[in-house]
């Protein structure tokens, strides 16, 4: 045979592998939330939401949990998101080219890769200790903004990478000072950018569980937070929680929160992918 | 604010000629003088020593193989080079009788007299009035009826109004390449400079908006002093007053167009505009 | 491409200017020569500093215009047919200079029944009416008044074809004429050749306009 056919033949295996890998990803998806929704989906009604945790299966809810979970997600998001865009634009516009800025582009990166609970630690020996705010959903914030920050340092870089300098160069040459050009112009056009992966961070941070164990959020809190000083829990370490009690009832419970917390993320995920789509349809 | 432009639409209806909207205190005299200038990126020295002068509303275009400085040279008046990585300049640039490379200049003040249309058509990511509207926004002018008008203004200048008087809201992405670049100029005009740059302006063109940019050219050169990079050089012959050669950081020659396409001193001149040499 | 429109126009605009003081060179030294009026000849004679300046910034705007607007079609024709124009147009001046120059050097009337009986008014007619059709097709862009001279170049033709019997006759009436009949008879070859001039700038007129070249054909 020739190279002609061969390279079809060789484009047809890979088109077969591409679909094969998709497919299994997927698949074991499916197979999951098919899994999930069975167990759980009978369970979900007002009550489960709005009832307090309980040693009896039946009466137990999430509603402190989700509560919890509420309040750690806007803490983190106003800590974490001036901050981490504020870093990331400082990194990308201001920095220089030297080893400085080399040196602190990598660190960043690995932080990114750095394992949750060592976040914890960090956390409970820095927040809850020395700062003495206790086991609180302040000191919960705190710790998961900076698990996340290296998340959204990366992604307002990205963004504002994608910029193209002509718009930059254009706004120079008009006489507007590098703050100017960054306030209407460079952020304006990241935002999409930025917003998608401020969103994807807080998403991931949603479902955190082993650094808030470390910090001290609890299992069994019969209220919900009310202010930032408050003790909490959060819906992944009430689904721990459950899922090692050995009645059937919480396993349910645990399938219908898990069902809860899956919402939630694919909610966020489909905000932040809306948001990039009308942002690559803007800088076109 | 549309309702408010529609009012003033209206009683903009019929075309005022242009002479009666622009404040003829607008006509500045500009004159650039060079002198010794040098420019390296790093090691490598790109201006080898340059004298130039430019006289004030005339059209001066800057010809010469690719590589040869007169893009960086151009982005001196500016001060664009600024921002490249080993960027060094020696020498004086005299604009109006004020050396720009001094210490303490403000360059952003330097840019709102120094205008710079680019290649390859840039407008921003909004609407056509924010674009033209952004130069006053920086400078912190809020007078809306002013800004109003200035953007009126500028589109007619640019030939552009007609075009897109019914939709000032509408994204500036969404115009033609040739409309987009016209936009850029108003852009610049907005800032009311008295020296326009433009770098290769009709190189990303076709045609028929090379040719409506160049009419516009010629009409500016009332107004304005402008300097153009071309690589084109029917194009250099067809709008210029001056005409200056470059080749390999250096000014070969600079004259009057007339004698520059028809009786050039330098040899090289003549190799270079009869296409004997690259 | 405002400014290469301009410079066509002023271009144009030296074209008839040219033509406007090469026609009343000519008409005047005619005028001299038929009425010996030395004060016009005069007249021609210091003029012709004004026509060869003129000649001379035609050839240059048309050389700067071909340097800096690579004209095509139309204005490439009206280029190459302006320079010849204008060429023809500086010898017809020449011709009314030289003629200028025999009135004031040669202070000698000429016999009126010589005018006659070589029909010099009907050349001068006739040339004035060349003229002033070339003139009209030059600036209404008619082709077909351009046409109207070739038939007329041929009176002239005719009328010099003749000279030379008619004039041979008058010499030999009467021999005190010779010195006046020989004049006579260099100015009407003189006429002549302009007609012949005048010809030409018709076709370059024809070729500018219609892009028909007439040069070394046949014309009706």
């Amino acid at each position: 045979m020739n190279s002609l056919q061969r390279n079809r033949i060789y484009d047809q295996i890979f088109k077969f592998w591409g679909i094969g890998c998709t497919l299994f990803g997927l698949v074991l998806l499916a197979v999951f939330i098919g899994d999930i929704l069975i167990d759980g989906i009978m369970r979900i009604d007002w009550d489960f939401i709005t009832d307090l945790p309980s040693r009896k299966a039946e009466k137990a809810g999430i509603y402190t949990a989700l509560m919890g979970s509420i309040w750690i997600l806007i803490l983190t998001t106003f800590i974490a998101f001036p901050v981490g865009v504020a870093a990331g634009v400082y990194l990308e516009e201001y920095g220089g080219k030297n080893k400085f800025s080399a040196l602190l582009e990598i660190n960043i990166s690995n932080l990114a890769g750095v394992p949750s609970i060592i976040y914890g630690l960090l956390g409970l020996e820095v927040f809850v200790r020395i700062m003495g705010l206790g086991a609180s959903v302040l000191a919960g914030s705190l710790t998961l903004s900076l698990l996340i920050l290296p998340i959204i340092i990366v992604a307002t870089r990205e963004a504002i990478k994608a910029v193209p300098k002509s718009i930059k160069d254009a706004s120079y040459a008009l006489g507007a000072s590098k703050w100017q050009t960054i306030w209407n112009q460079v952020l304006p056009a990241s935002s999409g950018g930025i917003l998608t992966g401020v969103i994807l961070a807080l998403s991931r941070a949603v479902g955190e569980t082993a650094p808030l164990i470390v910090v001290g959020a609890l299992a069994y809190v019969p209220f919900a937070p009310e202010s930032p000083m408050d003790e909490f829990s959060v819906l992944p370490i009430q689904i721990f929680n459950w899922i090692s009690r050995p009645q059937h009832g919480f396993i349910e419970n645990a399938a219908a929160a898990i069902i809860i917390l899956l919402l939630i993320t694919f909610v966020m995920n489909g905000i932040a992918v809306y948001f990039r789509n009308k942002w690559q349809k803007k800088l076109k | 604010m549309a309702k408010e432009i529609k009012i003033i639409m209206k009683k903009i209806s019929t075309q005022v000629p242009l002479d009666k909207i622009i404040d003829p205190s607008l006509k500045k005299k500009a004159k650039i003088e060079v002198k010794d200038v040098k420019v390296w990126y790093e090691n490598f020295n790109a201006i080898k020593g340059i004298d130039m002068n430019i006289k004030p509303n005339t059209v001066t275009a800057f010809i010469g193989p690719s590589g040869c400085g007169k893009s960086t040279f151009l982005r001196l008046f500016n001060r664009m080079n600024d921002y490249v990585e080993g960027f060094k300049m020696e020498g004086k640039i005299k604009i109006s009788g004020n050396n720009i490379y001094k210490k303490n200049i403000n360059v952003e003040e330097l840019r709102k007299e120094i205008g710079m249309v680019f290649q390859k058509p840039n407008p921003f990511p909004k609407s056509i009035f924010d674009n033209i509207s952004y130069g006053l926004k920086i400078q912190g002018i809020t007078d809306k009826k002013l800004i109003e008008e200035r953007v009126i203004d500028c589109l007619k200048q640019v030939a552009l109004w007609d075009e897109v008087k019914d939709d000032l809201k509408k994204s500036a992405m969404a115009l033609s390449g040739g409309q987009q670049q016209r936009l850029c100029i108003a852009r610049t005009l907005a800032v009311q400079p008295s020296i326009i740059l433009m770098d290769e302006p009709t190189s990303a063109l076709d045609p028929i908006s090379t040719a409506k940019i160049e009419e516009l050219i010629f009409k500016l050169k009332e107004k304005y002093t402008i300097v153009i990079v071309t690589h084109n050089m029917q194009q250099a012959s067809r709008i210029s007053d001056y005409t200056a050669f470059f080749y390999l950081g250096e000014l070969i020659e600079y004259d009057k167009t007339k004698t520059i396409f028809t009786n050039p001193e330098k040899q090289q001149t003549e190799n270079y505009i009869t296409g004997r040499f690259g | 491409m405002a400014n290469a429109q301009y410079q066509r126009n002023l271009l144009n605009e030296s074209g008839a200017e040219m033509l406007s003081l090469c026609t009343s060179q000519l008409e005047k030294a005619k005028d001299a020569f038929l009425n010996h009026d030395c004060d016009l000849a005069e007249e021609v004679v210091l003029n012709e500093v004004r026509v060869n300046a003129l000649d001379l910034r035609i050839e240059k705007s048309c050389e700067k215009f071909l340097a800096l607007y690579n004209p095509v079609a139309i204005d490439l024709r009206f280029i190459m047919a302006i320079r010849k124009i204008n060429f023809d147009l500086e010898r017809i001046a020449d011709h009314a200079y030289s003629i200028s120059k025999y009135v004031i050097e040669v202070d000698e009337k000429i016999p009126p029944h010589l005018f006659e009986a070589l029909q010099f008014q009907t050349m001068y007619d006739t040339i004035v009416k060349m003229l002033e059709k070339i003139t009209e097709a030059y600036e209404n862009k008619d082709v077909k008044v351009a046409r109207k001279v070739f038939k007329k170049d041929k009176i002239l033709d005719r009328i010099n074809a003749e000279s030379f019997s008619v004039l041979e006759a008058e010499i030999k009436k009467d021999n005190n004429i010779i010195s006046e009949a020989l004049l006579l008879f260099s100015v009407i070859k003189k006429m002549e050749r302009v007609g012949d001039l005048i010809k030409n700038i018709a076709e370059e007129i024809i070729f500018y306009i219609d892009a028909e070249v007439l040069k070394h054909k046949k014309k009706k």
